[in-house]
C-alpha cells in the first residue's frame, strides 16, 4: 500500500511539472498556431536564473530560506517572461506567415541557442549543479509511506497556478482578448483588440509558468542540469497534443497522464525500466492514431 | 558558358578551402565567399547549366584531391548526405510530410547493412538498406495519416527518440558498442585498397557521385511526371487536392516511403564507410541537422540542398578553434537565415508549366 | 652581394638550430554530455605539451593539435582519419568514449598512427585486436569492479541492487561487477538499465526500497550519479552508495552537498596528490589557469602526452619507430604521474593500482586515509 502511495506521488510531480509545460504549449498555439520548440529550454532557463539569484544573495549574506524562495521565483519569473517576450517580438511575430515548419525549427534552434548559452557561460555549466533546498524536508509518516512536506507544497502550488491561468483565461478582459485571438484572429484585430500586444503578453504568462516548473523541478530534484530542458520540452508537446493542442484542460489531463504512462512503463517493465520512455510515446502514438484531434480534442474546427 | 566560369570558381574555391589549414586563411576564404553570394544576390546573379557540370566540377574536385584522404572522407559525406536529404526532400519539399526521424531511417539502412553484409552481396545490402527503412517508414506513417502537421512532427520526433534508446537498451544489435561492418567489396572493386598510390576514399567518391545521380534522376523524374504534380498538390492544399479526387493518404504513404528509400540507401553506405555505427550516430539532433539542411538549402531544391550540406560539414570542421562554440553559432546561424532569408539559400523556382 | 649571402648563411644556421616542430594529437569528446572530462582531458595534454615545450633539453618543439569527437563514432572515426592522412601528425593521445574508440582504432591501424587512449574503459579495444598501434594507459573497468566487488563482499554487503546507464560504459561496470560480486559470494538484488541522460529515478529506487538491498551499486557518470543519489534520499532510501571512476570529482560531491558524505567509489590509478609529481601537475594546471578542472581522468591524458612525446624525443618524428618505442619491450615501468605503466603485448597498462576512494567532509579522501577504515565512522549499513 505504502509502495503505491509512493508511486502515485512520484507520478503526481511529474505530471504536475509536465503540465506545466505542457499549458505553455497549448497557450502559444492557442494564440499564434505555433509550436514554441523553445518552451523546455526556457524552463532551464528559468531554474538557471533562479539559481543565479540565490548565489548572488547568499553571497550578500540573506539567509532566510522565505526570502531566498521568494528572490529564485521572482528572478526565475522575469528571465523567463523576457526570454518568452524577446522570442515572441523577434523570433516568431516576424516570421508568423511562413510554413510552421520554419516556425518550428526556428523555435528548435532557439532552444539550443539557450541550451548551448547555459552549457557554455554558466560557470562549470557542462556539470549538474545543486539547487538549494529551500522548502521543509520534514514530512508526516501516513501508516508505512512517508508523505514529504515539500512535495505537497509544490503539488499545491502548481494547482494553484494552473488555477489561476484558467481564471486569468476565463474571467478577466485580458482572458477574453487571449480567447478571441486564438479564435480568429482578424476578427479579433478588427474588433480592436491589440493583437501584438495580446500575443506578447500570452508569451510572457507561458514563460512564466515555465520559470515555475522550472524552479519547481530544481527543488524536487534539487539539481538542475544545462540540459533538462530538451526532453521536458518534447514531452511537454507530446502531452499538450494528447489532450488537444488549444486547449487547456486537455493540456493538463495530457501531462498528468504521460507521467501515469511513464511510471507504469518503469513498474511494469523492471528487468529494463529504460523502456519506460519507449513505452509512453508508443501508447501516445497509439492513442494518436485512435484520436488524431487529441483525447479532450481541439476547440476550433477547421475551415474550409 | 557562364554556368562553366561559375562552376570552376566553385571548384577552386572547394579545393582552396579543403587544403587550407591555418584559421586566417579560413576565415578570409569565408568572408570572401559570403562577399561573393552577397554581391550575387543583389546582382540579380541567375545562372543555369546542366547538371552534368556540377558532376564533372565534383570529379575534377576529387583528383585535385586525391592524395588527401580527409578531403575526400568529407566530400563523400556531403555526397551521403546530400542522397538522404533528397530522400527528406521527397517527403517534405513535394509533399508536405513532416519527418524530424531522418536519422532514425538512415540509422535503419545502416543497420541493415551492417546485419546483412557479412551474408549478402554488397550492392544488395545497399538496396535492402533502402527497403529496410522504406517498410519501418509504412509502418509509421499509419499513425500520422490521420494527423494533421504538428501532430505528424510529434510521431516522427518520438520516433526518433524512440530509436536510439530502443537500440542501446537491448543488445540484439550491438546495443551502445554497435556493430562492425566488413570492407565494402562491389564487384571486383575492393573499397578499402588504394587506388594506384592515391587514396582509397576516391572509390567511395565515385559511389558517391554515382548515389546523387541516381538519386537526382529519381527525384527530378519524379517532379516533372504526373506523380510529382499530385505530391505538389497534397502538399499546397489538401482539401482542394482531395475535392479533385487524389487519395490523399496514398500519395502521402508513396511520398514518405520513397523518400526513406533513399534516405536508407544513403545510411546503408555511410555505415560501409566509416565501418562501425552505434546508436550514438542516430540521435535526435542528427535529425535536426538533416532538416536544417533541407531549409538552409530551400525546400525543394537539390542544388540549394548541395550547398547547405556542404556549408554543414565543412564549416565546423574548418573552423577548429571554436570548435566548443560550434552548436551555439551553427544554431544562431540558422535562426538567421530563416528570418532573413525564409525560402532558403536557392529557394525552389516555381513549376514551369510550359513543357 | 657578399653581405648578402653571409646574411642569408646566418639566417639559415640559425633557422637550422631552431627546433623542429613536431606536432601530435589530442581526440576527445569537446562537446556532448562528457564535455567536462574531454575539456579536462585536453587541457591537461595541453599543460604536458607546454610544460615539454619549456624544456629547454627537448630536441623538438610540439604543438597540439585538438580534435572533437563528440563523443560519436562517425565523428570520431573522422577525427580519425584526419588525424592519420595528416603526415605531419605523428601520434595521438585519443579518446575517452569506449565506442568511439572501438570505431577508431581500425582507422589508426590503417594510417600506421601511433594512439595512446588515455580514458576509454572497454577492455575490447586494446584486447579486441593486435594492432600494435594501439595502447592505453588507463587501466580497464574489470580491475576496477573486481577491486570493487571484493571490497563491498569483505566489508559485510551481501545484497546488492544496480543501477546502470545503458552506455557502454555503464553496461561494461554493471556486467563486471555483477560477475565478479557473485564470484564472491553476494546476491545482486536487482539491476535495472537507465538512459545516460533520465531525469527521473524515482519509479527505480522506489522498486529497489521494497527489495531491501543492503547496498547500491551505480555504474554511470556523474550527471546522473548525482541524480540517483539525491533522489535516494528524498525517498528515505538511505543504503550504501557505490560507484566507479565516474563520479571521482568534485562535481560530484558539490552537486550533492553533505548528502555525498560516505558514497563509496573505484578508480584506476592513484591519486594525483599521493604520486611523485602529482602535486606538480595540479600547481602546474592551476598555473595555467584553464577554465574547466583535470576531472577524473586528465592525469591520464596529461600521463600518455608525456609518454608520446618521450618516445619522440628517442625516435624521432617518425610513426613507424615512434610505435617502436611504444612496444612492450620499451615501456616496462616507466613512471608516470598516473603511477608506473608497463604495456603488455595488447599495448594495455597492465599496472592495476585501483584506488579505493570515499567522501568524508566534503572530498574525496583515499580510503586508507580515511576515518572509515580506522573505524572512526562508519559506512551505511
Amino acid at each position: 500500500m505504502a509502495l503505491l502511495g509512493q508511486y502515485a506521488m512520484n507520478g503526481a510531480m511529474l505530471g504536475m511539472m509536465y503540465a506545466l509545460v505542457a499549458v505553455g504549449f497549448t497557450l502559444f498555439f492557442g494564440v499564434l498556431d505555433i509550436i514554441q520548440f523553445s518552451h523546455g529550454d526556457v524552463v532551464a532557463a528559468g531554474a538557471f536564473a533562479g539559481l543565479l539569484a540565490y548565489a548572488a544573495l547568499t553571497a550578500l549574506g540573506v539567509q532566510a530560506p522565505g526570502v531566498l524562495l521568494l528572490a529564485v521565483t521572482l528572478a526565475a519569473a522575469l528571465a523567463t517572461a523576457i526570454v518568452g517576450v524577446l522570442v515572441a517580438r523577434f523570433l516568431v511575430l516576424p516570421i508568423k506567415g511562413a510554413p510552421q515548419l520554419n516556425v518550428l525549427l526556428v523555435t528548435l534552434m532557439m532552444g539550443t541557442v539557450v541550451r548551448e548559452c547555459i552549457r557554455l557561460f554558466f560557470p562549470n555549466g557542462s556539470q549538474p549543479q545543486r539547487f538549494p533546498a529551500l522548502l521543509p524536508s520534514s514530512g508526516w509518516n501516513i501508516g508505512a509511506f512517508y508523505l514529504r512536506f515539500d512535495n505537497v507544497i509544490l503539488l499545491a502550488c502548481g494547482a494553484l497556478l494552473i488555477a489561476a491561468t484558467h481564471l486569468l483565461i476565463t474571467r478577466t478582459r485580458l482572458g477574453l482578448a487571449i480567447r478571441a485571438v486564438a479564435q480568429d484572429e482578424e476578427t479579433a484585430r478588427t474588433m480592436g483588440i491589440d493583437f501584438k500586444r495580446v500575443v506578447l503578453v500570452t508569451f510572457a504568462i507561458g514563460s512564466v509558468l515555465a520559470a515555475f516548473a522550472g524552479v519547481m523541478d530544481g527543488l524536487y530534484y534539487n539539481e538542475v542540469f544545462f540540459g533538462m530542458g530538451l526532453l521536458l520540452g518534447v514531452i511537454g508537446f507530446a502531452a499538450a497534443i494528447l489532450g488537444g493542442l488549444g486547449n487547456l484542460y486537455g493540456a493538463i489531463v495530457g501531462g498528468f497522464l504521460f507521467a501515469a504512462l511513464q511510471t507504469v512503463g518503469a513498474v511494469a517493465l523492471p528487468f529494463a525500466s529504460a523502456y519506460k520512455d519507449v513505452f509512453a510515446f508508443g501508447v501516445v502514438i497509439v492513442l494518436m492514431a485512435i484520436r488524431p484531434t487529441g483525447l479532450i480534442g481541439e476547440r476550433a474546427s477547421e475551415r474550409v | 558558358m557562364k554556368a562553366a566560369a561559375v562552376a570552376a570558381a566553385a571548384t577552386v574555391f572547394a579545393w582552396l578551402l579543403l587544403r587550407a589549414e591555418s584559421q586566417t586563411s579560413i576565415t578570409l576564404l569565408i568572408l570572401l565567399a559570403v562577399a561573393a553570394a552577397v554581391i550575387a544576390a543583389r546582382l540579380r546573379f541567375r545562372v543555369s547549366g546542366p547538371s552534368v557540370l556540377a558532376f564533372a566540377a565534383a570529379v575534377v574536385l576529387a583528383l585535385l584531391l586525391r592524395e588527401d584522404d580527409f578531403s575526400l572522407l568529407l566530400i563523400t559525406r556531403i555526397l551521403i548526405v546530400v542522397v538522404a536529404c533528397l530522400g527528406l526532400n521527397v517527403q517534405f519539399g513535394y509533399a508536405g510530410v513532416v519527418n524530424f526521424a531522418g536519422a532514425s531511417f538512415f540509422g535503419v539502412g545502416g543497420y541493415t547493412a551492417a546485419v546483412l553484409a557479412p551474408r549478402l552481396p554488397h550492392v544488395l545490402v545497399l538496396l535492402f538498406g533502402g527497403a529496410a527503412a522504406a517498410l519501418v517508414g509504412s509502418i509509421l506513417i499509419l499513425p500520422v495519416l490521420r494527423t494533421r502537421g504538428h501532430y505528424a512532427a510529434l510521431v516522427t520526433i518520438a520516433f526518433a527518440l524512440l530509436f536510439r534508446t530502443f537500440l542501446e537498451v537491448n543488445d540484439t544489435l550491438g546495443g551502445p558498442q554497435g556493430l562492425k561492418l566488413p570492407e565494402l567489396v562491389i564487384g571486383p572493386f575492393h573499397f578499402n585498397d588504394s587506388v594506384f598510390d592515391w587514396s582509397f576514399y576516391l572509390r567511395y567518391v565515385a559511389l558517391g557521385l554515382v548515389l546523387v545521380a541516381l538519386a537526382l534522376a529519381v527525384v527530378q523524374r519524379l517532379e516533372r511526371s504526373w506523380i510529382g504534380v499530385s505530391l505538389d498538390a497534397v502538399r499546397l492544399d489538401e482539401i482542394a487536392a482531395a475535392s479533385f479526387g487524389l487519395s490523399i493518404a496514398r500519395w502521402k504513404i508513396a511520398a514518405f516511403t520513397i523518400g526513406n528509400f533513399i534516405t536508407g540507401v544513403a545510411g546503408a553506405l555511410s555505415a560501409f564507410m566509416i565501418g562501425f555505427i552505434a546508436p550514438n550516430n542516430y540521435a535526435f539532433s542528427e535529425s535536426l541537422i538533416l532538416v536544417s539542411i533541407l531549409l538552409l538549402g530551400g525546400i525543394g531544391n537539390p542544388w540549394g540542398l548541395a550547398l547547405a550540406s556542404a556549408i554543414v560539414i565543412v564549416l565546423p570542421e574548418k573552423l577548429q578553434t571554436i570548435q566548443e562554440y560550434r552548436f551555439l553559432l551553427f544554431a544562431a546561424m540558422v535562426i538567421l537565415i530563416l528570418l532573413f532569408r525564409p525560402a532558403g539559400l536557392l529557394p525552389r523556382p516555381l513549376r514551369r508549366l510550359k513543357t | 652581394m657578399r653581405h648578402a649571402f653571409i646574411a642569408l648563411f646566418a639566417l639559415m644556421s640559425l633557422a637550422a638550430n631552431a627546433k623542429e616542430t613536431v606536432r601530435i594529437a589530442f581526440i576527445g569528446p569537446l562537446t556532448g554530455g562528457n564535455s567536462a572530462i574531454g575539456l579536462g582531458g585536453r587541457n591537461s595534454a595541453d599543460l604536458a605539451v607546454r610544460l615539454r615545450n619549456a624544456d629547454a633539453k627537448a630536441k623538438y618543439s610540439y604543438e597540439l593539435v585538438v580534435l572533437d569527437d563528440e563523443c560519436k563514432p562517425d565523428a570520431g572515426v573522422q577525427m580519425a582519419t584526419k588525424a592519420g592522412s595528416d603526415r605531419t601528425i605523428v601520434g595521438g593521445v585519443t579518446n575517452y568514449c569506449s565506442v568511439v574508440a572501438m570505431a577508431a582504432v581500425d582507422t589508426y591501424h590503417r594510417f600506421g598512427l601511433p594512439a595512446i587512449v588515455w580514458g576509454a574503459v572497454l577492455p575490447d579495444i586494446t584486447y579486441k585486436n593486435d594492432f600494435k598501434e594501439v595502447h592505453r594507459v588507463n587501466g580497464t573497468m574489470i580491475n576496477q569492479n573486481e577491486t570493487n566487488a571484493k571490497f563491498m563482499a569483505e566489508h559485510g554487503y551481501r545484497n546488492v541492487a544496480i543501477i546502470h546507464d545503458t552506455t557502454d560504459y555503464g553496461k561494461g561496470h554493471d556486467k563486471y561487477f555483477t560477475q565478479f560480486f557473485t564470484q564472491a559470494g553476494g546476491k545482486i538484488a536487482g539491476d535495472f538499465g537507465v538512459t545516460a541522460d533520465q531525469q527521473d529515478f524515482t519509479a527505480e529506487l522506489t522498486q529497489i526500497k521494497a527489495l531491501r538491498p543492503d547496498a547500491l551499486y551505480f555504474g554511470g557518470l556523474t550527471p546522473i550519479g548525482v541524480r540517483i543519489r539525491a533522489q535516494m534520499d528524498k525517498l528515505g532510501l538511505n543504503v550504501q552508495f557505490d560507484g566507479t571512476s565516474g563520479i571521482v570529482n568534485d562535481d560530484f560531491i558539490k552537486a550533492l552537498g553533505p548528502i555525498a558524505e560516505g558514497a563509496l567509489a573505484f578508480r584506476e590509478g592513484a591519486p594525483a596528490e599521493k604520486l611523485a609529481h602529482g602535486k606538480d601537475f595540479l600547481e602546474q594546471y592551476n598555473k595555467q589557469g584553464y577554465a574547466q578542472p583535470p576531472e577524473a581522468y586528465g592525469p591520464f591524458a596529461y600521463a600518455a602526452a608525456v609518454l608520446l612525446m618521450d618516445a619522440i624525443e628517442k625516435a624521432g618524428p617518425d610513426r613507424r619507430k615512434i610505435i617502436e618505442q611504444l612496444s612492450p619491450a620499451h615501456v616496462k615501468d616507466v613512471d608516470s604521474i598516473a603511477g608506473k605503466i608497463t604495456f603488455d603485448d595488447h599495448g594495455q597498462n597492465t599496472v592495476p593500482v585501483i584506488t579505493k576512494y570515499v567522501v568524508q567532509d566534503g572530498k574525496w579522501v583515499m580510503w586508507e586515509d580515511s576515518e572509515y577504515s580506522s573505524g572512526k565512522r562508519k559506512l551505511a549499513k
